[in-house]
């Protein structure tokens, strides 16, 4: 089951379990993440994948009574760990949400706003990094004229590549897609998966997604959950074509979910 | 990075500082007027402070009944003259006027509540109080002058116009955008969809009104009507001259009396000890008062 | 449209309540320009350069009130100073660090308490705290009166502007690796700026027309001096005096400096209202 070339692990989820209050909502979950690919979640609406996408950037811990056991391993460490730096994690791994999130700023700023977290503030390297950001998120064309006009004035799909490229600024190792495509017609849609593709020789993705061709058509592997339980995982083509588990080829066939 | 942590912090506690200077500077008001009170709470009692009609100054005897009358009936009978007007005015803004003029004509209402009070008290006494005894008072009294047994209540005995139906009228006025307002937003809350199902059975305006906006709005209504009584009891400067500030029997509605707040405005800077415990006390029902129409307001409104 | 007999008794009543309805609107606009327009007769006869440049002078020998609008001024500045801040503070408090926790519940409906206490109490209140002990009215006290009068409503206001700021903003910018201090100061108070600056003026609109707070802290004065420590002169508290003198000339300045109040009092209002509409 495992992929018979042989990339690199970025990151390797451990005997997860994950839990809101006394609620296990993760139970035993083990999962690689192979570099320079991109990972989809999939499965039914509860199954715990966004869940387990906000483990990876320990989003979690925004709000009380929340608690991880097992680990998840970064070259070695464990993220999971309390000592983790959470800051310097999360510039690491990346995350782009549901619903476009422009910050109220221009569009310069909004990519420029983590170059400055990460005390970046040289006028031309910035410069020279937000143009760069944008060309890798696809959207340097369409915007180059108007970067100081207010990131609000874009449209829903350049909103989401904005924040793409905003997460891409501070080059991290990882970006999740939680639904990033979701709240958007398909033509920005097929964009933003064109962008993914391309962005695999840089950064490793893992995408949360409702939406099978999607899964089908981008990722390199896909992880089934099901109530909170990973089913099975392997490379894209053979959890589609041919699946082990019988649950997998219900899923896959549209039978639930 | 442990900059950052502790940055956050400190900001963490700033804000926690503000809010915490709320909850001290309320508690502070509580607890100061307690103390304060206190003299007057020994001497006087709670039960004959709230039922003795003494003002004496020179028995040193305060009693709170006058003002407390004083300030309920003012409320009630601005609450009473507002209310009719303000639910017109918010029927008139969500049902009637063209959408061009709505925000223009909500803004010179909301534009009564902004006027500052001891403009309203310096209008009262120079322009309302002469106005309402030269052409208001005698009206109503040839009209209801001569009732059995309350036509006294509608006779002019004192001269002057400042008297308790002035103050409640400059109260009324004061008000009615603040009714008005919270109406508004308990009519918006009705769906446009029930609204239409009765116009679909034929309902007129009216009766669509009556029939589905006002029960869905009611509650909000209310709720309205007592804050603006809290509003009511505790405005002062518009209340200070017109009312007359006359601590006697209340022989008619237009005669001089006193509310709390305008004994507090009146006496307050030249009062002796005990006295001015007592301000002190008045101040404390004022207080706890607000308190109770407060919560009261809050069940109907649900609001957190 | 209909082919059965029109309804009359419905029709009229229809008629006579949204008639009725129209007319109350029309009185409540009446009222307010009946109350501007007598403001403005009386106030204009004695509006003059002296109201604003002069010091008072005895009742028979014209004068001005510098000193009130300066003192009113000066107390409303100090007040803005340390109200808003606080209350911007405690907004904040509510509605980030403290979301969804029961504290912030309790301390929401402190808050509404302390917004809907009559002002007079506040005063009475600053009275023993900063003018008995101190041993006498000084512009502190009134400074203080009108800050706590105005902490509540910036409160409010920046509470409910930064909870309508979507969470998932800051769930971002925290993806980015940012500390939350610098996701509310530079993401979330950037979303609510031009709301909350709305909020403030309306509070400064509010405040500026106090006079039960002032009566009994920074009281009256008939110089002006910058200077906290001493009583401090302010209009609100000088139209309540001069209105209730028996010289035609101060209640004839009493009238031309309700007019300035009321003036300023109406023009901050109605830019505040109408950048809560620009703002849609």
């Amino acid at each position: 089951m495992e992929p018979s070339k042989a990339p690199q692990e970025l990151l390797r989820v451990d005997k997860l379990r994950f839990y809101f209050g006394a609620h296990q909502v993760l139970k035993d979950v083990e999962l690689p993440i192979w570099g320079n690919s991109i990972t989809s979640l999939i499965g039914p609406s509860g199954c715990g994948k966004t869940t387990l996408l906000r483990c990876f950037n320990r989003m979690h811990d925004l709000y009380p009574n929340n608690h991880y056991e097992g680990r998840i391993l970064m070259e070695g460490r464990n993220i999971l760990d309390k000592n983790e730096d959470l800051i310097e994690l999360r510039s690491q791994l990346g995350m782009v949400f549901q619903k476009p999130t422009p910050f109220p700023m221009s569009v310069y700023d909004n990519i420029a706003y983590g170059l400055k977290l990460k005390k970046i503030t040289n006028k031309p390297l910035v410069r020279e990094l937000v143009e760069k950001a944008l060309r890798q998120a696809n959207l340097w064309e369409e915007v180059k004229d108007r970067l100081r006009e207010n990131a609000l004035g874009l449209s829903g799909g350049q909103q989401q590549r904005l924040s793409i490229a905003r997460s891409l600024a501070v080059s991290p190792a990882v970006l999740l897609f939680d639904e990033a495509t979701s709240a958007l017609d398909p033509i920005s849609s097929a964009k933003i998966e064109e962008m993914m593709v391309e962005l695999k020789k840089q950064v490793t993705m893992v995408v949360v997604t409702h939406n099978m061709q999607q899964a089908a058509r981008v990722s390199d592997y896909t992880a089934l959950m099901w109530l909170g339980e990973l089913v099975e995982h392997g490379e894209t083509t053979e959890i589609f074509t041919r699946p082990k588990k019988k649950m997998t080829e219900r899923y896959v066939a549209g039978h639930f979910g | 990075m442990n900059t950052k942590k502790t940055a956050n912090l400190i900001f963490f506690l700033m804000t926690g500082f503000g809010a915490a200077s709320l909850v001290f500077m309320t508690a502070g008001i509580l607890v100061t007027l307690v103390v304060e009170s206190w003299p007057g709470i020994e001497r006087f009692g709670v039960i004959k402070f709230l039922l003795s009609r003494d003002w004496n100054y020179a028995k040193e005897s305060f009693g709170a009944a006058r003002p407390l009358t004083g300030a309920i009936l003012a409320a009630v009978m601005a609450v009473a003259m507002a209310t009719p007007v303000a639910l017109g005015v918010a029927i008139f803004l969500t049902e009637l006027c063209p959408a061009k003029l709505k925000g223009s004509v909500a803004l010179a209402i909301e534009l009564l509540a902004a006027i500052p009070s001891v403009i309203y008290g310096l209008w009262g006494l120079f322009v309302l109080a002469p106005f309402l005894e030269k052409y208001f008072q005698p009206l109503v009294g040839k009209v209801l002058g001569d009732v059995p047994w309350i036509g006294g209540y509608f006779q002019t005995k004192m001269a002057g116009g400042l008297n308790l139906v002035t103050a409640s009228m400059i109260l009324g006025v004061m008000i009615l955008p603040f009714i008005a307002s919270l109406a508004r937003e308990g009519f918006a809350q009705v769906p446009e969809a029930l609204k239409e199902s009765a116009y679909g059975l034929g309902a007129t305006r009216w009766e669509t009104i009556r029939a589905v906006v006002w029960p869905s709005a009611q509650k909000a209504v209310m709720g309205g009507i007592i804050m603006a009584t809290g509003r009511a009891l505790g405005e002062t400067m518009a209340v200070a001259y017109v009312i007359g500030n006359r601590h006697g029997a209340l022989e008619s509605l237009f005669s001089p009396y006193v509310t709390v707040t305008s004994v507090i405005a009146n006496e307050f800077n030249e009062a002796g000890p005990i006295q001015m415990s007592a301000l002190f006390y008045l101040t404390l029902a004022l207080f706890l008062a607000n308190l109770l129409i407060l919560s009261l307001a809050k069940r109907l409104l649900r609001r957190t | 449209m209909r082919t059965s007999k029109p309804h009359w008794g419905r029709v009229w009543r229809n008629r006579v309540a949204l008639t009725l309805a129209t007319l109350s609107a029309v009185f409540g606009l009446a009222l307010l320009f009946i109350i501007l327009y007598d403001i403005l007769r009386h106030g204009l006869s004695a509006l003059s350069l002296d109201l604003l440049t002069k010091d008072p002078a005895g009742p028979m020998s014209g004068g001005g009130l510098k000193g009130a609008f300066l003192g009113q001024g000066l107390l409303t500045l100090v007040a803005t100073l340390v109200g808003a801040p606080l209350g911007i503070l405690a907004g904040t408090y509510l509605a980030e660090y403290g979301r969804d926790k029961k504290i912030s519940k309790v301390i929401l409906s402190i808050c509404d308490l302390a917004m809907s206490l009559p002002s007079i109490v506040v005063g009475v209140f600053v009275y023993s705290l900063l003018v008995k002990p101190l041993g006498g009215f000084n512009g502190w006290a009134g400074v203080v009166a009108l800050a706590i009068i105005m902490i509540p409503l910036v409160t409010r206001t920046t509470e409910s502007l930064l909870s309508m700021v979507p969470w998932t903003l800051r769930e971002a910018a925290l993806a980015l690796g940012s500390s939350y201090h610098v996701v509310i100061i530079k993401i979330v108070y950037r979303k609510a700026a031009s709301g909350i600056l709305t909020g403030v003026l309306l509070a400064i609109a509010r405040v500026a027309g106090e006079t039960a707070p002032l009566m009994f802290t920074s009281f009256n004065n008939n110089h002006f001096e910058f200077s906290l420590s001493r009583p401090v002169a302010s209009v609100t508290v000088t139209v309540f005096q001069y209105a209730g003198s028996p010289y035609a000339t101060w209640i004839d300045q009493a009238w031309a400096a309700a007019l300035v109040v009321t003036a300023v009092v109406l023009f901050l209002n109605i830019i505040g209202r109408m950048a809560v509409k620009w703002r849609g």
